[in-house]
């Protein structure tokens, strides 16, 4: 390798790093909408049989939508409504809403009532059809008692057009009147005894995971609620909306990104000065993680289209890894002083750099084979970086080290990794390391497993409370528990979930679904027959008794309807209705069914659609969160399962920290036979004792700790294998070449294990479960595997 | 809207928009009663019916825990409504839960207990309130506020002296509804039946 060819690779190598950071650039802040993904549910893998249900649960939990939903609260009424009226005001003049809906527009309660006119007869609720099936309905007796009710003061349906009160039963139970909140001075507001609560919905300019439209909307949001706080005292807003899930997330990982990227950053800044005692290797340093950084970003999102929270914050924490590679080019040309020949360096350190490269791609290949979307985007990010930064090792960094170092390694850092090597290695290590094994034992026998969901998603649990208040107070807002209801065709779906929610009625569980909005064909068909039901066949001519009811074919039909009609007429007569008005209800029998067209027609409805997905739909329940009882009750019904999100995650976090167990198995095995191929079997086991007992230590510390086991701390125990690895092969590879100076080699493993511990070490404090699991077994087990590298290098006399 | 009802309660209340002294009087006058029976005759006109219907019975009314409403005439029905919901009370004295009830009832006599109990703002949030007589002869009238309500509800009057005697409601589709109320006394001790279904100690 000629001195030209060194140049010129370094020249191209620099180009190229010049259009990928362009690339990166472009790709970043360059496309309108940020890459950066802040929808927590798109992190989490697919956990259900089948594809449907998925859509199921992602429709579910976005029903909310791109909306803001607030309560405005205040012990005194007056006050919470104006705060109210004037939050909407304030934010409905911000262009980051589309609208906002404090002040209900006038509407007439006709318009609510009118089009279910034609389907009364079609319409029956559960108490009203049990009613009428019952043997002996007396229809002279329930008119009797309707027309009596005490207040009964007639306020839906006119008494005229549902003098049974089936239609206004009906309306009632529409999920519309699920909440507890009424029109009341133009607002809707529920009382409750610790004051008033005002709805305002606000509709955001864009989607709730749009960076800016976030920004935007909590800002005006926040200004506005700091005015009306002050001016109304006392007033609460309590909110909800996948926005403030979203942008909570946003602020934890950036506030982590920033802690963990600027601390480790100095660290690692200062640790390389007082190392190195001169400024170029530090920036050489800099340039080439800095170089793997944004190839891996680049990468990444080319790759998948955008980059997760996640991502973005382990990213930050592989600086400490990708670090290693010029650290230990870095450490060659110190110790080799004014021998130094820039390309007889990369020689030098190519086959340890290799090795160590290898065995870190082994560990984050296998956290890519993880069905998780996030770990392996993390995984892609890895490897991306790695190979950007060791790439740069062998054809950038030549080129800017051509220089002897002015300065050999810092003598104190020599010195300190002379000794503990002297101290660690040797029959004397190994007999420590047997007795730390055996010390482990208990840790390892008290440690326990957690494999909830929380772990990935972890909201404030402030917003959680006010969701609950909200779904509470409003009646929406969903949980995560559900029936999925499948079938052929609508018709068949419809008629599956009436068999459920049947059951449900029975059970005194309360539900929202389709059911209870659109019955099936034939349940409608059923309710048609049964509101002919009457008991006043006797004081007709032509009767045919209760159990003649129209069946099938046009004639029954017709005589049917005619017959109906007779006894409708009968018996609003009978019961004091004037005759035109009891001819007006019989003529308007049967009108026609309520279809699927007219649900999807009716505005009022409009919320609820998340509910129907053609051949599908999906049941809530409402107040029952028991798992077993929910699952019970849909047993033995043909097209429906309880979907159970939560649960699913559980349960495959739990089978993959099975898997990832057994796959670190295996990873130990692989790179076992990569050592015996290089080092020979019988030096292989010493090189492999390091990152062995590191992991073994670090799990026993865990348990000790009394951290239960988590699929996270395990994929972290595969990258401490990885990176273990490296200290091992970097020592056992530097040594020869470092025999002149003891203790440099040495020296420069604990340089690389104290950058990464500055890293990973700091996503310790990561307020994201899986982070900060994934940080402190780094932590750990890089600590332990650099403290026991030593063992790795052959004996030495003097130990 | 089907709510409109509870209004008919918030009769009960009203402070700050009528003749305070009067209307604060009958208020606290009607409070001093925690439990009351009475008579009653509803009659109820709408312009769909060929003749008026009218209905008898006895009423015991307690405040925080409920009401019994017990038809005689014409027919024999006793419901009770508490803040848990609407029941059917059977000979036997046992209770059935009625699902399909008009839903304001139940909220009626809900309010009233929380308007009795002491909280009356929510009447004059609603209504202007117009007060006449003096306390041993009383009318307190209800206008809706909001053309929301005035839309389905005209107006409710309500009359008294030493307990309440009578409730006018009018509504805007022409429906009446005129309840009289007579021997009217404390209630004294609550049968078993009644201090099981109301939950009174």
């Amino acid at each position: 390798m000629t001195s030209l060819t060194t140049s010129a690779r370094a020249v191209l190598f620099a180009c190229a790093s010049l259009g990928m950071c362009l690339l990166c650039a472009w790709l970043l802040f360059g496309r309108g909408a940020s890459p950066l993904q802040t929808d927590l549910l798109a992190m989490l893998p697919s956990t259900e049989r089948n594809a449907l249900a998925e859509r199921a649960v992602e429709r579910l939990a976005r029903a909310s939508g791109d909306r803001m939903i607030l309560l405005v609260a205040n012990a005194d009424d007056a006050a919470a409504k104006d705060a109210a009226r004037e939050l909407g005001e304030a934010l409905g003049k911000r262009p980051a809403f589309t609208s906002v809906i404090a002040e209900l527009p006038p509407f007439d309660l006709d318009q609510l009532v009118t089009p279910f006119l034609a389907h009364r007869f079609h319409l029956l609720t559960p108490a009203d059809r049990a009613l009428l099936a019952a043997p002996g309905f007396d229809a002279a007796a329930a008119l009797a008692r309707r027309l009596n009710e005490p207040f009964g003061a007639n306020t839906g349906p006119a008494l005229g057009d549902d003098p049974f009160g089936w239609l206004q039963h009906w309306l009632d139970r529409q999920p519309w009147n699920g909440g507890s909140l009424v029109p009341e001075d133009d607002l809707l507001t529920a009382h409750r005894d610790d004051g008033s609560y005002v709805l305002v919905i606000a509709n955001l300019a864009g989607s709730s995971y749009d960076d800016t439209v976030q920004r935007r909307s909590l800002g005006v949001l926040e200004t506005a609620e700091r005015d009306i706080v002050a001016k109304y005292p006392g007033t609460r807003v309590l909110r909800t909306g996948a926005v403030f899930y979203a942008a909570a997330a946003r602020a934890g990982a950036e506030r982590d990104t920033h802690v963990v990227g600027i601390a480790s950053t100095l660290g690692i800044a200062a640790l390389l000065l007082f190392a190195f005692r001169s400024v170029r290797p530090l920036l050489v340093a800099f340039v080439s993680t800095a170089l793997g950084v944004i190839g891996a970003t680049t990468i990444t999102i080319l790759v998948f289209g955008q980059l997760h929270l996640l991502t973005l914050v382990f990213g930050a924490a592989l600086l400490g890894e990708a670090v290693d590679y010029s650290i230990q080019y870095l450490c060659a040309r110190a110790n080799a002083g004014d021998a130094w020949i820039a390309e007889r360096g990369v020689r030098q350190v190519r086959p340890a750099l290799l090795l160590a490269l290898a065995t870190s791609l082994l560990g984050y290949a296998l956290l890519a084979l993880v069905p998780f979307p996030a770990l392996r985007q993390m995984a892609v990010f890895a490897i991306a970086g790695m190979t950007v930064a060791c790439a740069s090792v062998f054809w950038l960094l030549p080129a800017l080290l051509r220089q002897p170092a002015r300065a050999p390694l810092a003598a104190p850092l020599v010195r300190l990794a002379l000794g503990w090597q002297r101290v660690a290695s040797g029959r004397r290590a190994l007999l420590a390391i047997a007795v730390l094994a055996v010390a482990a034992v208990p840790g390892w026998l008290r440690l326990g497993h957690d494999d909830d969901i929380h772990l990935l998603i972890s909201p404030p649990p402030s917003l959680d409370e006010q969701a609950a208040v909200i779904r509470g107070i409003a009646g929406f807002g969903g949980g995560s528990q559900f029936w999925l209801v499948e079938g052929a065709d609508a018709e068949q779906v419809l008629q599956r979930e009436e068999a459920l929610t049947d059951r449900l009625d029975r059970a005194h569980v309360g539900w929202t679904g389709m059911t209870a909005m659109l019955p099936s064909r034939k349940r409608q068909a059923e309710n048609l027959q049964l509101s002919c039901n009457l008991a006043f066949a006797d004081t007709i001519g032509s009767h045919p008794s209760g159990s003649e009811l129209p069946t099938e074919g046009v004639g029954a039909d017709r005589i049917g309807e005619r017959t109906c009609r007779s006894r409708i007429r009968a018996a609003l007569s009978e019961a004091g209705f004037k005759p035109d008005t009891a001819e007006a209800y019989a003529d308007a029998y049967p009108g026609s069914p309520f279809t699927l067209a007219d649900w999807q027609a009716t505005p009022a409805y409009t919320p609820f659609r998340y509910l129907w997905m053609d051949r599908a739909s999906l049941v809530l329940p409402q107040g029952n969160d028991d798992v077993a009882t929910l699952r019970d009750l849909a047993k033995g019904l043909p097209g429906i399962s309880l979907i159970d999100k939560p649960a699913g995650i559980t349960a495959l976090f739990g089978r993959y920290r099975g898997y990832a167990s057994l796959w670190l198995g295996g990873a130990l095995l692989l790179v076992g036979a990569a050592f015996a191929w290089r080092y020979g079997p019988r030096a292989a086991w010493r090189v492999l004792l390091p990152p062995a007992a590191g992991i073994v230590f670090s799990v026993a510390a865990l348990g000790y700790l009394g951290e239960p086991l988590t699929l996270f701390h395990v994929m972290a125990l595969m990258l401490v294998l990885g990176v273990g690895a490296n200290y091992a092969v970097f020592l056992r590879e530097g040594e020869p070449h470092s025999a002149d100076r003891p203790g440099a080699a040495y020296a420069g493993v604990l340089l690389s294990a104290v950058t990464a511990l500055l890293s990973f070490g700091l996503l310790a404090l990561s307020t994201m479960p899986a982070l900060n699991h994934f940080g402190l077994t780094l932590l750990l087990g890089i600590g332990f595997t650099a403290l026991l590298a030593p063992v790795s290098a052959p004996g030495r006399n003097h130990a | 809207m089907r709510r409109l009802i509870v209004l008919i309660v918030l009769l009960f209340t009203g402070t700050a928009h009528a003749t305070p002294t009067l209307v604060d009087d009958v208020l606290a006058h009607l409070s001093t009663h925690q439990a009351v029976r009475a008579d009653f005759t509803q009659t109820r006109d709408n312009p769909a019916l060929a003749a008026p219907q009218v209905s008898h019975g006895e009423l015991l009314f307690a405040v925080g825990h409920g009401m019994f409403w017990h038809t005689r005439e014409p027919y024999d029905d006793t419901l009770v409504f508490t803040a848990g919901g609407t029941s059917r009370v059977d000979a036997q004295g046992h209770a059935q839960r009625v699902r399909d009830v008009n839903r304001g009832i139940g909220q009626v006599t809900a309010m009233l207990q929380g308007l009795l109990a002491g909280r009356s703002d929510e009447a004059a949030r609603q209504f202007d309130i117009a007060a006449d007589g003096d306390l041993a002869h009383w009318t307190l009238r209800f206008t809706p506020r909001q053309s929301r309500m005035a839309r389905v509800l005209k107006d409710i009057a309500l009359k008294g002296g030493e307990f309440l005697d009578g409730i006018e409601v009018d509504m805007a589709n022409g429906e009446t509804t005129r309840l009289d109320f007579s021997n009217t006394r404390d209630a004294g001790t609550p049968s078993a039946v009644e201090a099981k279904l109301l939950g009174i100690p």
